[in-house]
């Protein structure tokens, strides 16, 4: 029987059992949104094109520019640092957040759903009115809302956003504020999905508190947090709208971040070749993080 | 109607693509006008007066010439991205009929506009009749006249006569000044010191103009790091960090990109003495109520007495449309609507900022306030930014430089060099 079924389906044609034309449209999509602006993004950055004219030549000059120039390390760190920061402390509050309205669900608590939707309203809120809401918070005059606080306490007011190494702090706070509902809720379905008889089990079989969260409920989770930080990595190596409307990348360059700076070069000094090699430094990185990630999360779904 | 597909930057990638489409025609014989504009001169103004203003004259226009069809076309809200975006469509012959071009980009388009001058004449315009400055903006190597220069506006030192009596000459009087004015609770001087345009127009380029400086030569090319340019670019920078140094001025004015971001402060009641743009006075007087009373306006203080310089700024109209019945129905729309004595009052009482023709300061349409006579007098000698293609990153950098000084990072001599360094390192 099976023979004579294969027979037939191939005697159908090839295209029946083919996923080409399912992919196809997908396909076809995918190059001229995404592949092609890749392609130029990489075809700029090896031309010394500027928005201003339209003849360009070819050249590595822009990324030899990028590297030679007093800020590019200084970029990369206070990048580094923005994106490390918001990435740990966005998970540690959201699974900390995803806890506790676990909990209070299970101890039927009421006002759960109004603490979610609290938080998720953060993350709902476009990037620039968030830039613009913390700026006010920030204000550096009394009349600030922190610096109000600060008074409070007899306290000099707090140079925010005019002292780099604090404006630093105060965009990656912001940024945290703004991410930590993402992993919350991501976080939050994962805890959902647990079953409910093996974390009873290891509370049968006495484990702590502490040992049931680090022996039993992290590694179920692994691959949501996994998931969870190659998302959350990549959207704050992208960020630049709040940055902007914040601290519009200063003092300096304090608060330049990788993306401001591509923002920067391209529609504020026109410069596409340059803007367009900074593009690929942060293109290398994004995709060199999404492969260690999925190397790693390969290798758990393996075992 | 002319569509473009907006380049979009993003998750480190760039689509940048442009795309063309056809003249829409509306019936034989009709003209089809494309009026590139932007939001806010246009019906779709988010002002109901100055919406209703051009609406109005748009219906006068139509009634005047039933033949002309006007596709208007509304501009980006960022003007860097909208005007890269039309000089690209203006290389490759896909411009629209009439355009708004910010004041100084203006001469980077006079290659594809249409010299003007026998439609001034037609329409009785006398270029003499604009202000120095807006003359240098619309005319061509070539004398001819490529422009209609519309409203102006020009930075000033605001002062609260209550606190200061006498306001400062020079940057050493306004450090004594502000000084002892922090002593009765009010903020010292306050300028914006961030990464803003308003950092460059406002505070750095009249310091270093008054001092003849230049921020590029007779080719274009970025020269304010060089020679005497460099000794004067840091004597700027040297002059606000005395500021900061020495207390006057608050660290914190490195966060303020714009004259727009001292608005809080001066609405809190703080400041006394600021440098800012004059469209602000509506601000304050919504704000201040009557303390308004208290404020006058004096010309920038500098390094040294007896020096002057401010900056102008504004936006022109050109025309790209190579059909006469084409360019004399843009010149009469924008005339109508910007330019002539009338329209230009109307426009300006309610819009706001400052004619930039002398006689429209005299019309009878002009309401005017009681600073206009003095704003029109620091227009005569009033500076634009320099038409230089390097512009943007000049002014980039050395936002960045200021900032830098202010918030303490780098000394006015490192500042300065990185900046220079940076701009010539292509």
């Amino acid at each position: 029987m099976k023979t004579t079924q294969a027979g037939q389906k191939k005697k159908a044609g090839r295209w029946r059992d083919s996923p080409l034309p399912w992919l196809l449209p997908l396909g076809i999509i995918l190059t001229f949104v995404f592949l092609y602006p890749v392609f130029e993004i990489v075809r700029f950055s090896f031309t010394n094109a500027s928005l201003m004219d339209t003849d360009y030549e070819y050249t590595i000059g822009s990324f030899l520019r990028l590297v030679q120039l007093p800020g590019f390390y200084q970029m990369l760190t206070v990048t580094g640092i923005f994106v490390f920061a918001s990435v740990f402390f966005q998970l540690f509050f959201g699974f900390l957040i995803a806890l506790i309205i676990d909990r209070g669900q299970q101890l039927k608590m009421r006002g759960t759903v109004a603490v979610r939707t609290a938080v998720l309203t953060a993350w709902a809120i476009p990037g620039v009115i968030i830039g613009i809401i913390w700026r006010i918070m920030y204000n550096e005059t009394e009349s600030g809302i922190f610096n109000h606080f600060v008074s409070l306490f007899g306290m000099d007011t707090m140079p925010f956003l005019s002292d780099p190494q604090m404006a630093l702090f105060a965009v990656t706070l912001a940024n945290i504020w703004r991410g930590t509902a993402f992993s919350m809720i991501l976080l939050y379905a994962g805890i959902q999905t647990l079953p409910k008889d093996v974390m009873e089990a290891a509370k049968i079989d006495g484990a702590s508190a502490f040992q049931r969260l680090t022996k039993v409920m992290l590694p179920m989770l692994a691959p949501i947090i996994l998931i969870n930080l190659i998302i959350i990595s990549i959207d704050t190596f992208n960020t630049f709208d709040m940055v902007m409307a914040l601290t519009g990348g200063g003092p300096g360059q304090s608060t330049e971040v990788i993306a401001l700076s591509i923002y920067t070069s391209i529609f504020r000094e026109f410069n596409l070749g340059h803007g367009a090699a900074t593009a690929v430094v942060l293109l290398i990185i994004n995709v060199g993080m999404t492969l260690v990630y999925l190397k790693i999360l390969g290798k758990r779904e393996e075992r | 109607m002319k569509k473009t597909v907006i380049g979009t930057i993003g998750g480190g990638a760039l689509l940048f693509l442009a795309a063309c489409g056809g003249n829409g025609t509306s019936g034989e014989g009709d003209v089809d006008l494309d009026w590139l504009t932007t939001p806010s001169y246009s019906p779709q103004a988010t002002n109901e007066e100055e919406a209703d203003y051009i609406s109005g004259k748009i219906a006068e226009f139509e009634e005047e010439f039933p033949d002309v069809n006007i596709n208007m076309d509304l501009q980006s809200t960022d003007i860097d991205e909208a005007m890269s975006r039309l000089l690209e469509q203006a290389n490759t012959g896909r411009a629209p009929d009439v355009a708004a071009i910010d004041g100084f980009y203006f001469q980077r388009f006079i290659d594809y506009l249409q010299p003007l001058d026998e439609l001034f004449e037609e329409y009785d315009m006398d270029i003499d009749d604009f202000l120095p400055f807006a003359q240098d903006v619309i005319k061509g190597e070539d004398g001819q006249i490529y422009g209609l220069y519309m409203n102006t506006d020009t930075r000033v030192l605001f002062y609260n006569t209550e606190v200061v009596e006498e306001p400062p000459a020079t940057w050493d009087e306004a450090i004594e000044l502000s000084l002892d004015i922090q002593e009765d609770g009010y903020s010292g001087l306050l300028f914006p010191g961030g990464r803003g345009e308003g950092t460059a127009v406002t505070t750095l380029w009249p310091l270093f103009w008054a001092q003849g400086g230049e921020l590029v030569d007779e080719d274009g090319n970025p020269s304010f790091g060089e020679g005497e340019n460099r000794e004067k670019m840091l004597n700027v920078l040297s002059q606000i960090d005395t500021a900061v140094q020495s207390g006057a001025t608050p660290q914190r004015v490195s966060s303020y990109g714009g004259e727009n971001d001292l608005n809080e402060e001066i609405a809190g009641g703080s400041a006394a003495m600021f440098l800012g743009g004059n469209w602000q006075l509506s601000f304050m007087r919504e704000t201040l109520g009557e303390d308004f009373e208290n404020w006058d306006v004096a010309p920038l203080p500098q390094i040294e007495e007896n020096q002057f310089a401010t900056s102008a700024g504004g936006w022109a109209w050109g025309i790209f449309a190579e059909e006469e019945d084409k360019q004399e129905a843009a010149f009469d729309l924008i005339t109508r609507l910007f330019i002539s004595e009338q329209g230009m009052s109307e426009w300006i009482n309610v819009h706001g900022g400052l004619p930039s023709r002398e006689s429209v300061y005299e019309s009878e349409y002009f309401e005017g306030d009681e600073f206009s006579d003095v704003f029109r007098e620091y227009l005569e000698d009033a500076n634009v930014r320099p038409a230089s293609p390097r512009y943007n990153e000049i002014s980039n950098q050395m936002q960045i430089a200021v900032s830098e000084v202010i918030s303490g990072s780098k000394t006015p001599e490192e500042a300065l060099d990185d900046a220079w360094s940076v701009v010539n390192e292509d």
